[in-house]
């Protein structure tokens, strides 16, 4: 297991490096520039969305004892959406305070989303299953008002719309990965502090309980500190399919369940995940790129069926 | 002084059915009560009320003085554990890691709640389980695992929900030494049982308290070596009973539904 551990860490750093090295021949100053100012930026900001997006899916996962729990069904996702919908039809192109508005308006709307999500969780009462299905409601509530949105918005914001919610690695220089790292870094390293407390859900949540987790308090620590680095993942990328669902059933099936694993390795594979399906995307179309977000989708969901078929033999 | 867990007129409603019905209940420090009673009496809610994962409609459940629902949650499962009648296992984690994250109340390293989970799982007779996945275990192998959860959180009071559930006759045999020898190590044992025939095996059965539960009420309270126990029983559960004297103990059992 430490040997396959030990691999998987090396694939993942050689494939981060081969994202920054692979491409056009590319030689003199312009080469350089290429380089340093548009593919080392764009990586990294490849790396941390893919890091956040797998952690808190795994997160979620153990929270919710749900394998298909991921930042899409407890709101995130669809609050994010429901902001940035409403500021392209409003105007795509103004900023505040430097910030794209629709960047700022994605990040308050999925924050708002998951927060009355997270609020719920954190009752006495609420189970983990009433807290998802919150989640889902919470989720079509919201889907109703983007569409809601969209019926009322002009041809141009609609298109800006849907090119926003394939989910795509923008170029936003490292000002973009300066913006990112502080909120990711907060919210993956407090939730990898929560692993134990996961660890203590493996026989259910009444047993968590009795062996001292304070479970309304976990549920809302994770829910909000998770939704937080997914809310400024969405806000700059817009929804990155499958990353949060696929990466941590990958980690699991390979190096074994127990999260003291799965919750750093996720880390590490979501980041090698996502470059990885980005640099496919830049190369597979030549002159032309795809949104990652479909990349993740077509190659995520089929190798995902795939691997859990090979489990099951 | 106080008792080491005290119900205070403890009722528990759910619209309109009433699950306990202002129920009082006091445990001394080191007692074994073996809770008896028909199905929907009440029992495993009563247990619930304790653990503090249903809160009373009115009265209040006291642990060593204070009231359970005050009490911060890692201070809770150091006073109480539980064995419940149906372990979920979905997370295929090896036994060994299960019951080390039954150490979740101890501010330690991994390495030691590992060291810890191993001695449990040890003294519980499931070492052979450390390595296997939870969800490939049978009912009763789990069963044991979840046990070893229990030994390893190290609580004072303890309580117990069927242990013996589904177990072969060798395997509830066992589970209720372990619980004997447990009880003589100075815990509070509160224990739903079916079987009252099994309590013999704790060891030192005449100081068990039998404590008879009907509709949410304490319907009676007797020892085991009580001549009026197996009557008691009888009327509890809607049979007649018979008591029937063994080479080495006394049978209660059931020989005909009582006519109603």
């Amino acid at each position: 297991m430490k040997a396959r551990a030990l691999l998987a860490v090396v694939t993942c750093l050689g494939l981060l490096l081969a994202a920054v090295l692979v491409g056009q021949r590319l030689s003199g100053p312009e080469g350089a520039f290429i380089v340093w100012q548009l593919r080392v930026p764009r990586v990294l900001v490849g790396a941390l969305v893919g890091a956040t997006l797998a952690l808190v899916g795994a997160v979620f996962q153990a929270l919710f004892q749900n394998a298909l729990a991921t930042s899409d069904t407890v709101g995130t996702t669809a609050g994010a959406t429901v902001g940035a919908l409403a500021a392209l039809a409003f105007d795509g192109s103004r900023s505040v305070q430097g910030l794209p508005l629709v960047t700022t308006c994605a990040f308050v709307g999925a924050l708002a989303a998951s927060l009355l999500v997270a609020s719920f969780a954190s009752s006495r009462r609420a189970h983990s299953s009433d807290v998802l299905l919150a989640g889902i409601a919470v989720t079509l509530a919201t889907s109703a008002f983007a569409s809601g949105i969209q019926y009322v918005s002009d041809s141009r914001a609609l298109f800006a719309a849907t090119q926003w919610a394939l989910g795509q690695l923008p170029q936003v220089g490292y000002r973009g990965v300066l913006l990112l790292l502080p909120v990711c870094a907060v919210s993956s390293i407090s939730l990898l502090l929560l692993t134990r407390h996961l660890q203590a859900f493996a026989l259910g949540e009444e047993l968590a309980h009795s062996r001292g987790v304070n479970v309304p308090r976990l549920r809302f620590l994770a829910l909000g500190l998770g939704s937080l680095g997914v809310a400024a993942c969405v806000a700059w990328c817009g929804p990155i399919a499958f990353v949060g669902l696929i990466v941590p059933h990958l980690v699991r099936l390979l190096l074994g369940p127990s999260y003291r694993v799965v919750l750093p390795m996720s880390l590490l594979v979501g980041a090698a995940f996502l470059v990885g399906c980005d640099l496919f995307a830049r190369l597979v179309v030549p002159g032309r790129e795809l949104p990652v977000g479909i990349v993740t989708a077509a190659l995520g969901a089929p190798a995902l069926v795939l691997l859990v078929a090979r489990s099951r033999r | 002084m106080t008792a080491e867990l005290e119900f205070l007129g403890v009722t528990v409603k759910i619209r309109e059915r009433m699950l306990l019905d202002a129920l009082t209940l006091r445990v001394e420090r080191g007692q074994f009560v073996a809770l008896i009673g028909p199905n929907g009496a009440g029992k495993t809610t009563l247990l619930k009320t304790a653990l503090a994962l249903r809160p009373p409609t009115s009265g209040s459940v006291h642990v060593r003085g204070s009231s359970v629902s005050k009490l911060e949650a890692r201070v809770r499962a150091a006073e109480i554990g539980w064995l419940p009648q149906h372990i979920r296992a979905d997370e295929p984690l090896t036994g060994l890691e299960t019951v080390a994250a039954s150490r979740f109340r101890f501010h330690e390293s991994h390495a030691a709640s590992r060291k810890a989970a191993e001695r449990a799982l040890a003294r519980v007779g499931a070492r052979d389980y450390s390595a296997r996945s939870v969800t490939e275990l049978s009912g009763g192998e789990r069963q044991r695992v979840a046990f070893a959860c229990l030994v390893a959180q190290e609580a004072n009071t303890l309580l117990f929900d069927e242990p013996a559930n589904h177990l072969d006759p060798a395997q509830q045999l066992e589970i209720y030494r372990l619980l004997g020898e447990l009880w003589r190590e100075g815990r509070t044992i509160v224990c739903i049982n079916h079987d009252v025939n099994l309590l013999s095996h704790l060891g030192d059965a005449a100081r068990v308290r039998i404590v008879g539960l009907c509709a949410g009420r304490i319907a009676f309270e007797a020892s085991l070596d009580d001549g009026a126990l197996p009557e008691r029983l009888g009327a509890l559960f809607g049979v007649q009973m018979d008591s029937i004297q063994g080479i080495r103990q006394r049978f209660i059992v059931p020989y005909a539904r009582s006519q109603s």
